[in-house]
């Protein structure tokens, strides 16, 4: 099961996602969400206008699997993509993360971070990135 | 569709006063795939073309479902769009007269296939620089609608 940093979390919760959805015949839709709630060690939350939950609720029905961009300027310093199943209680778009990959540009773009043991995670982050977030 | 001037200014590398942005693609069974590119620009005011820098799940993906979404990450000033079509990637070696939806990847090659010439990384701000810039060939998306993916006005049309 795939578990979140602290950074990841920060950026996440700091600056959103850009939300990939799809229909199950691959045609896809995103939504932006400016920020987000993470709990527990995988559990992403989103709250969506009534505008993002019409937009998207075809496709989560019939397909549940997202993938994550982080948003902003997260888009740029925490170069991951979260991927998993997400599914809607009201206006609140609940993803269970199941798989992390690194998207920094250069030779290890694409690196799947999920499948490392937790304590390598932090060491490769730790190696690669300063911060713990967005600048407040 | 043709892009704004506003629009081909956002889609510019972000040193030049463009975006970061967001390319989504998806299998071909809808699992979807988003990731930040950085080197975007735009071919005859109609198509979007981002290096293809090893792309590895979005190449596989467009190889199926050749369809994408590109939606303005950093920074966004306002620029809340999302533009959706048919996308693909370009390389050398493809026919001579190789076209998609009117775009003839000779031309796009000519133009865009060597970002480090025509656009050096030195003008890309050192902290999004990556390593070293290797481009394998072009992704290209034919716009053919552009929507809002401001909270409130999800899915407006834009153009």
């Amino acid at each position: 099961m795939a578990k979140l940093t602290p950074r990841m979390r920060n950026w996440l919760e700091g600056l959103g996602a850009h939300i990939g959805t799809a229909t199950k015949k691959g045609f896809p839709t995103v939504i932006v969400v400016d920020k987000a709630k993470v709990e527990g060690d995988n559990i992403v939350k989103f709250q969506l206008t009534d505008a993002q939950v019409q937009q998207i609720k075809q496709n989560i029905e019939e397909n549940p699997r997202v993938a994550l961009g982080p948003g902003g300027l997260g888009s740029i310093r925490a170069a991951y993509q979260f991927k998993g199943n997400a599914r809607l209680e009201g206006n609140t778009l609940i993803v269970e993360v199941n798989e992390i990959y690194c998207t920094k540009p250069g030779p290890e773009a694409g690196l799947r971070l999920d499948v490392l043991p937790y304590e390598s995670i932090l060491k490769f982050e730790s190696t690669r990135w300063r911060d713990q977030g967005p600048p407040k | 569709m043709k892009l704004t001037e506003e629009m081909k200014d956002a889609l510019s590398v972000i040193g030049g006063g463009g975006a970061v942005v967001h390319l989504t693609t998806c299998s071909a069974d809808g699992k979807p795939n988003t990731v930040a590119e950085r080197f975007v620009g735009v071919f005859k005011d109609e198509y979007i073309v981002i290096a293809d820098m090893f792309a590895q799940k979005t190449r596989a993906n467009l190889l199926e479902n050749p369809i994408g979404v590109i939606t303005i990450a950093h920074p966004v000033k306002g620029r809340t769009w999302a533009f959706r079509g048919p996308t693909t990637i370009m390389q050398e070696g493809l026919p001579e007269d190789y076209e998609f939806h009117g775009a003839v990847a000779k031309e796009v090659l000519e133009e865009w296939g060597n970002w480090a010439e025509k656009e050096p990384p030195s003008e890309v701000p050192p902290d999004i620089k990556p390593p070293k810039l290797v481009q394998r060939g072009v992704i290209i998306m034919k716009v053919e609608e552009c929507y809002s993916y401001k909270p409130e006005e999800a899915g407006k049309k834009v153009l």
